[in-house]
């Protein structure tokens, strides 16, 4: 990552976009991220799947893929390590309510990843207040690697 | 409906279980990034959130995604086939102590001009059989 990232999500708060300012259509900043053996192997172990395909280069080489890839839930861990501190998505509190994941081509070590964000739309449930993120993340080819949007309760 | 690939409307799919702890769930929030104190703050969590208070931290919910995700490349995988897509919603928290299973059925199989796509109803429940998380999974296999 080529900022400092910050792991304290109360840190910043006040430079988020609270419910109100968010604008439906808008792009959020993004920050370009690598990909890395280790980060992928990090988030495997931490969700139990340690597929050889995602963490055995020996073995991923003998596939049709001719090397490690990532997980398609990999855009997990890019919503975060391609948005700044001041991102949105961060606010304490967030929920996550639903999300939906297109997966075009694996993620792979050493690409460059770019991402696309903007919020997509906002609206009030009995109290609740969401919003909804949309997101594009591309590998350096600017091939499309996933596509997906998130339904968030705010916190308020 | 039968198929060359041989995959059948009806057929059931079953996942691996994952018990999250504390320590599991700060391992996620070190591999994914987030920090959201849903996760590890027991003081904040003691707070309300509207009418909800979740009585202690929660298990992200994309940690749960990613389990019904293992679910279907762990499926689809061995037969040539490719995770797509997969939607979800969130119905109840998942907290330290419990055990989540995910679970599929194949819902349709659809022939398009250029692959085989099988549509699977997914769901995830706690080990008192109470639903967590649905969605919908889609998986391309070759014609």
């Amino acid at each position: 990552m080529d900022y400092k990232y910050d792991t304290d999500f109360w840190a910043g708060n006040a430079a988020r976009k609270i419910w109100d300012d968010i604008v439906p259509g808008e792009p959020r900043k993004t920050i370009p991220y690598t990909l890395t053996k280790e980060a992928i192997y990090k988030l495997c172990k931490a969700t139990g799947d340690m597929n050889p395909l995602y963490v055995d280069e020996d073995y991923a080489k003998t596939t049709k893929w001719g090397g490690i890839i990532a997980p398609p839930s990999i855009h997990v861990l890019l919503m975060f390590s391609c948005t700044p501190n001041d991102d949105w998505m961060r606010s304490p509190g967030t929920i996550n309510a639903s999300q939906s994941w297109s997966y075009n081509i694996p993620a792979r070590p050493g690409d460059v990843i770019t991402l696309q964000a903007r919020a997509l739309d906002k609206f009030i449930k009995g109290d609740r207040l969401f919003a909804i993120h949309d997101n594009v993340f591309f590998n350096q080819d600017n091939e499309v690697i996933c596509s997906g949007r998130g339904w968030t309760i705010r916190s308020m | 409906m039968e198929t060359a690939f041989n995959i059948k409307e009806g057929q059931r799919i079953e996942g691996t279980s994952f018990s999250p702890t504390r320590e599991t769930i700060w391992e996620f929030c070190e591999a994914s990034l987030d920090y959201n104190p849903l996760h590890w703050d027991d003081e904040y969590m003691k707070s309300d959130f509207g009418k909800t208070n979740f009585g202690g931290i929660i298990m992200h919910g994309m940690s749960n995604f990613s389990l019904i995700t293992k679910m279907m490349t762990d499926w689809a995988l061995p037969q040539q086939g490719t995770h797509r897509r997969l939607e979800t919603r969130w119905k109840s928290p998942v907290k330290p102590g419990d055990t989540i299973t995910p679970s599929g059925i194949v819902k349709k199989v659809k022939v398009t001009e250029k692959a085989n796509w099988v549509v699977v109803s997914v769901e995830v429940k706690n080990q008192e059989d109470k639903l967590v998380a649905e969605g919908e999974a889609m998986v391309e296999f070759p014609l």
